[in-house]
């Protein structure tokens, strides 16, 4: 079946993307908002949950949760993740697709309806945003960013980026984040509400059995009331080339220690030879035939996990792994034989055609669900749209040499390691 | 010959294919219009808990050290060449597997070469191969995943919980095992289990997407081997209406700390009907949903977060109603979920909250038939569970608040709880 986005962009500057299809029983609905990581942060952090517990109407959680469930227990939730040096925060609705709807309603333009005015308008009044949902609100994202450290594989990673890039704005760290959101008033929240809107860039995607002229009848008219909308756009430094290299060692009492290893890849921007790294990445430490797998883990038996991930965004590469403390040296010692052997070309053909194909068929199935639609899509916010295939006939392009060239700029920025016991 | 027989839901407009196929093993083939990839799980009902069972006719039980299911899993993908990764890394899926307490799941997907990757599929997991110098290699691998599942709070959390309420059941034990545990796993223990469980007749294979019954047979018929219908006793383990223990702690690097609280019900029977299961997943919601009146409480009072959740647990000798979560203060949620379920076996349910919920759980079973992993997985499931994938949705539409009710009454003991906390120093 044909998947086709459609793109189009409102008189006051905020995309929309389309894609039409009555291939699926449910529909997702997200609307992406990007923001300078230094703009509002904290209270960027509460908004993402804040608007999405309550609305003017619907003003208590239960009276929202109670229009969710008659809507067959459609999904409204609120995200904030990093995206270069944005932030992206993420407001979507999933929910069931007219034609299974026992008595016939529109469950879709309901479900847009109530996004949009989630967003749009929120439990506040002139004077700010409700002080008692405040309260609660704080004390979750407070106990959010306090818990990471519950799951210490995710947590190392977070520590090593805030020492990598500690001299940038990607590097901005919990603690900091912390301390900010405990500080958020129902005035400075609705003026961060306010900039949300008026500074954002903003893409709605739109997957489903649904007409493109309903969505963006709804978004304009959403949109278009904010007259002197004006997105401001970050550029999200690019540090090429590491240095020197940072080690640093931590120590937490547990079982497993965690070695994070992060590389500057020397990409210039987020399009900059990206198909090479990404598949270099992928011979290097994605699936189980990559160097790192069959050698850390299937050869030294050093680990269960030991894998390489690209940030795109931010032009870094990162290895992760959990360890022994005492085989720390026996597994970078590996890692550093192996990434000559990237450097050197020294890989076969048979692991270079395996990462391709393995890529390309993973980029098929994007077209298979719709969250699988939504995330792939949900990276695109700005530019042309690249659809799975294109990409694909992209990274049919790369040579061995490419990936060859691209592993020769990778160097060596940060050697964390979180110690257990 | 292959029987086959076509599976329907009008309301749904789904429809799969069910094959009898001639080694023994079921076939199940689940067409998706439209859709690019395909994703194929070949199951064996075996799992952490199946540590005690003999075949028909034999006299005693035999007992296998614990993770011997999960250990099985890793060694089943090596071979005396090429193992089963290296041979997937020329058709482009990407292939998993994982065990539960009841099951054994061999799994890919992928968009390009189906066929080739279903062959290798059929082929690794009917083609055991292990030596004591590969089990040694796994000893190494499998410690680290044990390891890593002890620092996760979530993990631990679970597992102190079922330990306070389970006396015999092996629910209680580690899916992986321990480390000692599996130093006691030898290759001949591995190929006692192997031949017992992975008898094509305790088996399942389903694919779903991109596929069509002819192909998935023509690899079926080239690579299965008519298998000897063989029964399979597991120990029912008849466990006591008691907790162990009420209480249990742990001290581990978290923030505030983690739950897990547990209602045991007093199970005579060895499977809970699909009627039971979805009148329990109902009794959670009115219990501690979103849109009651207990979950907005607690959120105000700051005893719950965003972490909060809840799940019917139950297999083969256990059932229980499970609430977890982070708290600053775990005994006073356990306080107030009793207080709130003994009011609403006094009181009855609200008739608006019961219809709700009923659409809300209505609408969280379509969302699974978009993707081809979860029909998979659900498929798999519920074939091991006697039911078919649409059954759910048609149970649902049957119930009754009274059905409801009189679960609520039969099957939760407050007395027979236990609150399991990890806290950080």
């Amino acid at each position: 079946m044909k998947i086709n986005p459609e793109l189009t962009v409102t008189k006051s500057k905020a995309r929309v993307l389309n894609i039409k299809t009555d291939m699926f029983k449910t529909a997702s609905l997200t609307l992406n908002i990007l923001m300078p990581i230094e703009m509002n942060t904290a209270e960027n952090t509460v908004l993402s949950s804040f608007l999405v517990h309550s609305t003017k109407d619907l003003n208590t959680l239960s009276k929202l949760n109670a229009k969710l469930e008659e809507l067959y227990g459609a999904m409204l939730s609120g995200n904030i993740s990093k995206f270069g040096e944005s932030y992206k925060l993420q407001f979507s609705i999933g929910c069931i697709d007219d034609r299974l709807s026992l008595d016939g309603e529109s469950v879709i333009t309901q479900s847009l309806d109530l996004l949009l005015s989630a967003v749009f308008n929120p439990l506040a009044d002139d004077s700010g945003f409700s002080q008692k949902q405040l309260e609660t609100e704080i004390r979750l994202a407070v106990e959010d960013i306090e818990s990471e450290i519950n799951d210490k594989r995710s947590y190392a990673l977070t520590r090593m980026l805030e020492i990598m890039c500690e001299d940038e704005p990607y590097g901005i760290t919990r603690a900091e984040i912390l301390e900010n959101v405990k500080k958020v008033t129902s005035k400075s929240l609705l003026s961060a509400w306010k900039d949300l809107l008026l500074k954002g860039t903003v893409q709605l995607n739109v997957i489903g059995n649904i007409d493109k002229s309903v969505c963006e009848q709804k978004i304009c008219a959403a949109f278009d009331s904010l007259t002197k909308r004006e997105p401001v756009s970050e550029q999200t430094v690019f540090v090429e080339e590491a240095e020197d290299i940072t080690e640093k060692t931590e120590e937490l009492d547990m079982n497993q220690s965690k070695l994070v290893i992060g590389f500057r890849t020397g990409m210039k921007n987020e399009n900059d030879n990206f198909y090479a790294e990404r598949i270099m990445t992928d011979v290097f430490g994605g699936g189980p035939y990559s160097r790192l797998f069959m050698n850390v883990r299937e050869k030294l038996s050093l680990c269960y996990y030991c894998s390489a991930r690209l940030l795109r965004q931010k032009g870094i590469l990162v290895i992760q792994s959990g360890i022994e403390k005492e085989n720390k040296q026996k597994v970078i010692d590996e890692i550093y034989r192996q990434l000559e052997i990237m450097k050197n070309g020294e890989f076969s053909d048979e692991d270079f055609d395996a990462s391709k194909r393995a890529i390309c068929d993973a980029y098929k199935g994007f077209n298979d669900t719709p969250d699988g639609l939504d995330v792939y899509y949900g990276m695109q916010l700005s530019g042309e749209i690249v659809t799975p295939q294109q990409a694909i006939e992209e990274f049919m392009k790369v040579t061995k040499e490419d990936v060859t060239k691209a592993a020769k700029k990778l160097t060596v920025d940060t050697i964390y390691m979180l110690s257990g016991n | 010959m292959n029987n086959i027989k076509e599976v329907k839901n009008e309301k749904l407009n789904e429809s799969y294919f069910e094959i009898d196929h001639p080694s023994g093993l079921k076939i199940l083939v689940y067409p998706k219009a439209g859709y690019a990839s395909s994703y194929a799980m070949f199951g064996t009902k075996y799992g952490s808990i199946d540590t005690q069972f003999k075949l028909e006719g034999e006299k005693d039980y035999t007992i296998v050290p614990e993770g011997i299911a999960h250990f099985l899993e890793h060694k089943l993908f090596e071979s005396e060449d090429l193992d089963a990764f290296q041979r997937y890394a020329k058709t482009g899926a990407s292939a998993n597997a994982y065990t539960s307490f009841d099951k054994t799941c061999y799994l890919f997907s992928c968009s390009g070469d189906f066929k080739g990757s279903l062959e290798i599929l059929l082929d690794f997991v009917t083609h055991p191969y292990f030596t004591p110098e590969t089990v040694e290699k796994e000893q190494g691998i499998i410690g680290q995943e044990i390891k890593m599942c002890q620092d996760e709070p979530s993990w631990e959390v679970l597992f102190g919980l079922l330990r306070a309420m389970y006396q015999a059941h092996p629910v209680k034990i580690d899916i992986a095992g321990t480390v000692e545990s599996i130093s006691q796993i030898t290759a001949d223990l591995l190929y006692k289990c192997y031949n017992t469980f992975y008898n094509l007749s305790n088996m399942v294979l389903c694919v779903v997407g991109n596929v069509n019954c002819d192909e998935v047979l023509s690899v079926a018929d080239k690579i299965l081997k008519e298998n000897p219908q063989q029964k399979i006793e597991r120990k029912f383990h008849r466990e006591q209406k008691d907790v162990v223990k009420d209480y249990v702690e742990e001290i581990l690097p978290v923030a505030s700390p983690v739950f897990a609280l547990g209602f045991k019900e007093d199970v005579k029977t060895p499977e809970r009907t699909l009627k039971e299961v979805l009148c329990s997943n109902i009794t959670l919601e009115l219990i501690a949903g979103k849109t009651s009146a207990l979950y907005t409480e607690m959120l105000e009072d700051g005893l719950i977060n965003s972490a909060f959740d809840f799940e019917f647990f139950e297999g083969f000798g256990y059932a229980a109603l499970f609430f977890s979560g982070e708290s600053r203060d775990p005994k006073a949620v356990r306080d107030k979920i009793i207080k709130r379920i003994e009011e609403l076996k006094q009181n009855g349910i609200d008739d608006d909250a019961f219809e709700r919920i009923r659409r809300k759980l209505y609408g969280s079973a379509i969302y699974g038939f978009n993707d081809i992993e979860s029909i998979a997985n659900e498929m798999v499931a519920s074939h091991f569970n006697g039911e078919n994938i649409f059954s759910a949705v048609e149970v649902l539409g049957e119930l009754t608040k009274q059905e409801v009710e009189q679960r609520l009454i039969n099957s939760i003991d407050t007395a027979c709880c236990s609150l399991s906390v990890i806290k950080g120093e």
